[in-house]
């Protein structure tokens, strides 16, 4: 009998001690990775954005290297705050919580959980173990400004903006700069929907710029589709795109886009954490290590004359080398 | 204001207004039959979600949007109806009811439009119908009469609701339960009956006012895409007094004011965009505050109907 209990003994010992070697290897060998949302995976902007980089990258990785969880809707910050302390409980490596409203939640749960890294955006706060990310919006956006600027008929650009913070502050007054930069005489109007996802206000607000005039329009985040679209009913009007390529909505009105490739920023991340560095760093997408992308729809490219295209390439080129830096308002990094 | 003539701009405020009145039109008028007859619906917001995704599926699938209309009213009526089981049969509480139904909409349009769409895309909704003769004139032209046919049918709908409410025996009926239900069942009225009924019929117009969303004005569907439209249609129903008349008055006021703060915006007249995006609802707020002193309501409002036994 006593031997008996010995080799029962033994084999729980070697079955605990294969389960606990398991999940070492499970736990060292595979990141996972949680996304926390505002709106929802497919509203073809910011969100959209980032969860395509994800899978991207998990492809990239494989799927036995890389877990991926998302959260949707979860716009208020409340909420979002729970399912980040949900994830960082289940063991989550990296927790992001895709938005600037989220940084008081982040700090609050990253606190307590100094073995996960926590990542947010757009922002520039970090702490140890959390990661603030920021696209450099206003650079695509002077671009995308030049553009509008150079090409316009009426002499009137626009903007469809959701609320004056944030991403879309960087990305208004980018688009401003390089709408004067390319027109000094152009008009150029800001107007906000006061909503980040409102579609059909967006949409609304479009009519009431192209009533008035405006015939070159843009405007981020996830209620800008409804612009789009919008903009897609008046022949001779464009819109010019960021956070995603969103000629897939109105292909011949899209004339250019602002990529975010978010990929690299969070291959990034993981790396730091394999140097042991949890966070407190903060990282950025722009034309510098081509995180950012500025697109041409191919089939609208030859309305645009090529001298126009040739300054914004040396636009682009200039924002590069640092010699063209397009400003921020005070207060905005 | 550079470049831009005050008159055009006077007529691009009020012709932006009325375009912008038809969903609040439509889906205040469902619910104030619902509060006429004694039921108090806060699921409207959520019956307009999942009337406008009914409708961008079947016009996206069918390319044709008529039917997705179709498809939204009856989407509405099916809701309505679980309402009216929810809330008059079982005797729910109906703000509790109402909420519920607003989040299992929510969920379930966001579902449904992941499982069988997936993406975001566009449709051919409605174009403008300019009513021949009346489109021309000036002024008056553009601001009333170049709009889509859902526009034209909301604004019908304000004497055919008053008429429905006042002049026909149904109307009375649903008066009578909304106010003292007990004296209407005794004169042999069936009270439950007649709250399904004006159940089903707000939600067949929630379901339009959220069809209008999709074909109407944005052409495509994207999550929550009503954007808290439905509460304000229900706030809209105490603003009008529950009178079709009042209804539209109402509803003119915010529309209006929402395309002036849009005006306001877009022309870049030195105002605080904060400040202009909540004009709508403060002046509606104000208005209701300084009209409404001697507010009457229908008394059995919220109150479930019981048969007193003997």
């Amino acid at each position: 009998m006593k031997r008996y209990t010995k080799v029962l003994t033994a084999a729980f010992v070697l079955v605990l001690l294969i389960g606990v070697c398991g999940g070492f290897v499970h736990a060292s060998s595979k990141v996972r990775i949680a996304l926390v949302l505002a709106s929802t995976t497919d509203d073809m902007a910011w969100s959209q954005s980032m969860y395509e980089a994800l899978l991207a990258l998990q492809n990239q990785l494989g799927k036995d290297k890389m877990e991926l969880v998302v959260s949707e809707r979860l716009g208020n910050p409340v909420d979002a705050g729970a399912a980040i302390r949900q994830y960082a409980d289940q063991g989550f490596d990296i927790v992001i919580a895709h938005g600037a409203q989220f940084q008081a939640v982040v700090f609050e749960v990253a606190e307590d959980f100094p073995k996960t890294s926590f990542a947010y955006g757009s922002a520039f706060k970090t702490a140890p173990n959390v990661f603030a990310y920021e696209p450099l919006a206003q650079q695509g956006a002077y671009l995308n400004g030049m553009l509008a600027g150079f090409m316009t008929k009426t002499g009137t650009v626009a903007i469809v903006g959701p609320v004056e913070s944030g991403d879309a502050v960087k990305y208004n007054y980018g688009f401003g700069q390089g709408v004067i930069a390319a027109n000094p005489k152009a008009n150029f109007r800001i107007a906000y929907t006061g909503s980040f996802g409102d579609v059909v206000g967006a949409g609304e607000l479009a009519k009431v710029h192209m009533d008035a005039g405006a015939d070159f329009l843009s405007g981020s985040a996830q209620q800008a589709v409804g612009a789009v679209r919008a903009c897609a009913e008046r022949p001779g009007v464009y819109w010019m795109a960021t956070d995603m390529d969103q000629s897939s909505l109105a292909p011949d009105t899209v004339l250019a886009a602002q990529v975010y490739h978010w990929e690299k920023l969070v291959a990034d991340m993981l790396e730091l954490r394999k140097q042991g560095v949890m966070g407190g760093k903060h990282l950025y997408l722009s034309f510098v290590d081509d995180t950012l992308e500025f697109r041409i729809s191919p089939r609208l490219a030859d309305k645009i004359p090529a001298d126009v295209i040739e300054k914004i390439e040396k636009a682009k080129q200039e924002i590069i080398d640092g010699t063209l830096v397009v400003e921020l308002p005070t207060g905005t990094k | 204001m550079q470049g831009v003539v005050i008159s055009d701009v006077i007529v691009g405020i009020l012709a932006t207004g009325v375009r912008l009145l038809a969903p609040f039109l439509f889906a205040s008028l469902g619910e104030m039959f619902c509060q006429r007859s004694g039921v108090f619906n806060l699921g409207v917001e959520g019956i307009m979600m999942m009337g406008a995704f009914a409708d961008f599926f079947v016009t996206l699938r069918l390319g044709n949007p008529y039917l997705g209309v179709v498809m939204a009213i009856l989407t509405g009526i099916v809701l309505g109806l679980l309402m009216a089981l929810i809330s008059v049969t079982m005797q729910a509480p109906q703000g509790i009811s109402g909420i519920g139904l607003h989040m299992f909409c929510w969920g379930l349009s966001g579902l449904l439009f992941r499982v069988y769409v997936g993406f975001i895309t566009t449709i051919e909704g409605f174009k403008p119908l300019p009513i021949p003769g009346l489109a021309s004139i000036p002024i008056l032209g553009p601001i009333l009469f170049q709009h889509n046919w859902l526009v034209y049918l909301s604004i019908l709908l304000v004497p055919i609701s008053a008429f429905v409410l006042f002049k026909t025996n149904w109307g009375l009926k649903v008066r009578a339960v909304g106010v003292t239900p007990q004296a209407a069942d005794t004169l042999g009225v069936n009270v439950n009956a007649v709250r399904y009924q004006c159940l089903m019929l707000g939600g067949a117009l929630a379901g339009l006012a959220g069809a209008f969303l999709t074909v109407g004005q944005a052409n495509m569907y994207a999550d929550n895409i009503t954007a808290g439209r439905g509460f304000i249609a229900v706030a809209l129903v105490y603003f009008g007094r529950w009178n079709p008349v009042g209804i539209l008055l109402g509803s003119l006021l915010f529309s209006i004011m929402n395309s002036l703060q849009l005006w306001i915006q877009v022309l870049g007249i030195n105002f605080p965009y904060e400040f202009a995006v909540i004009l709508p609802y403060v002046v509606t707020i104000a208005a209701l505050a300084v009209a409404v002193k001697h507010v009457w309501a229908p008394t059995a409002l919220g109150k479930p109907f019981r048969r007193e036994s003997i």
